[in-house]
C-alpha cells in the first residue's frame, strides 16, 4: 500500500502540472478586465471630431444605452470592425466613437485636424459611417482614464451612464453573441 | 582619407549628443529628488500593451502616453503611492509590477513556505518509522548470532 502512494506521487504530481500548464494554453494574457467596470463614465470635456466649436461631456450617454469605440484611421483592425459595426447601428444600437490619433503627439505635435478630418472622413465614405458622432480624445486624457490600452476597444455604458462591459480587440459576431449580447438585451428590455 | 575618417566621427558624435538631450529634454522636472521619483516609477509601472516591459523601455504609445501622465503627477507633487494608485485605478493591479497581498495572491508566499515544512515534516516522520524498526528483534537475533560465532 504504502509503496503505491510512493509511486503514484510523481505521476499525480505531473497530471496536476499538466493540466495547469493546460489551461495556460487557452488564457489570453491580454483579457484582463477594466477596473472600471460598474464605474461612471470619468468626467471629461472633449471636442466634436468633426466640428471643434461644439463640446461633450459625460452627461451625453445618460438615457441611453451606448457602445463607446476607441478608434483610429491608422489602426488596421479598426477598418476590420467597421463594416459590423456598421451592421449593429443597422439593428438599431447607438454607436458613439472616441477617435484618437497617433500622430498628434502633444509634446511634438505636427498634423493639423482638417487633416484628421479629412483622413476620418475618407475612411468613413469607404467603409460606411457607424456612428452617430466622434468624440475626438485631443490629448489621450479620456482614454488613458478609461484605461484604454489600444484601438480598437469597445465599452458598453448603460442608461446612468455607467461602464458595463469592456472588449479589448475587435468586436465580430462572435464577440458580440458571447459577450456583449447577453448583457445589451438586458439592458434593452428595461 | 583622415578628412573624411574624422569628419564622420565628427558627425556621429553629433548625433550622440542630439539624442541623448532629446531624451533628457522630453521630460524635465526641476528637483532632482522628482527626477528620481520619475525615472523610479517608469521603472516600476507595467506597459499594458507590451506586457513584458516597464513603461521607461517601451516605446509604445500608451507606454509614452503613460509616463507623460507619471510626469505631469509628479510635477504636481503627487507621492509614489499616490502615482501608483492613479495607475492602478484606471489599468487595474497589473500595471504595478509587485502584486498586492490579496487572498488569491498570498498563495504566492504561502505556498513555498508551505512546501518546506511539508518537506520537513516527512523527513522527521521517516526518520522516526525507521529507527525502531532495527531494535528489538533484530538486535536479539544478531547477538545470538555473535554469541554463536564466539
Amino acid at each position: 500500500m504504502k509503496k503505491i502512494t510512493i509511486y503514484l506521487t510523481p505521476l499525480l504530481a505531473f497530471l496536476a502540472v499538466l493540466g495547469f500548464l493546460y489551461t495556460g494554453l487557452f488564457s489570453d494574457p491580454r483579457d484582463h478586465q477594466s477596473s472600471l467596470l460598474e464605474q461612471p463614465m470619468p468626467k471629461f470635456e472633449l471636442p466634436d471630431l468633426m466640428n471643434t466649436q461644439q463640446t461633450y461631456n459625460q452627461d451625453i450617454f445618460l438615457g441611453k444605452v451606448t457602445l463607446l469605440n476607441v478608434w483610429g484611421v491608422w489602426c488596421i483592425t479598426c477598418a476590420i470592425e467597421l463594416p459590423y459595426l456598421n451592421q449593429l447601428k443597422q439593428e438599431g444600437k447607438h454607436i458613439v466613437g472616441l477617435y484618437y490619433d497617433q500622430d498628434i503627439d502633444p509634446d511634438f505635435g505636427i498634423k493639423t485636424i482638417e487633416r484628421v478630418q479629412q483622413e476620418v472622413t475618407d475612411k468613413l465614405n469607404q467603409l460606411g459611417n457607424p456612428y452617430a458622432f466622434n468624440i475626438f480624445d485631443v490629448k489621450r486624457n479620456l482614454s488613458l482614464d478609461l484605461g484604454v490600452t489600444g484601438a480598437p476597444e469597445t465599452y458598453l455604458i448603460d442608461q446612468q451612464g455607467k461602464i458595463l462591459l469592456h472588449h479589448i480587440g475587435d468586436i465580430n459576431p462572435r464577440v458580440w453573441n458571447k459577450k456583449f449580447a447577453p448583457v445589451y438585451d438586458l439592458l434593452a428590455v428595461q | 582619407m583622415r578628412v573624411i575618417l574624422s569628419a564622420i566621427i565628427f558627425m556621429l558624435s553629433i548625433g550622440f549628443n542630439v539624442q541623448l538631450l532629446a531624451t533628457q529634454d522630453k521630460f524635465q522636472l526641476d528637483e532632482p529628488q522628482k527626477t528620481t521619483l520619475f525615472l523610479e516609477l517608469t521603472k516600476e509601472l507595467r506597459c499594458p500593451k507590451c506586457q513584458n516591459q516597464n513603461i521607461a523601455d517601451s516605446d509604445a504609445m500608451i507606454a509614452v502616453d503613460l509616463k507623460r501622465k507619471v510626469h505631469e503627477l509628479v510635477k504636481k507633487d503627487y507621492s509614489k503611492q499616490q502615482v501608483i494608485d492613479f495607475m492602478k485605478q484606471r489599468y487595474g493591479d497589473f500595471v504595478y509590477y509587485k502584486p498586492p497581498v490579496n487572498p488569491m495572491t498570498i498563495w504566492l508566499w504561502l505556498l513555498p513556505i508551505l512546501f518546506v515544512i511539508a518537506a520537513l515534516v516527512s523527513i522527521a516522520m521517516s526518520r522516526k518509522r525507521q529507527s525502531p524498526e532495527i531494535n528489538d528483534e533484530q538486535l536479539a537475533k544478531a547477538e545470538a548470532i555473535l554469541e554463536h560465532e564466539e
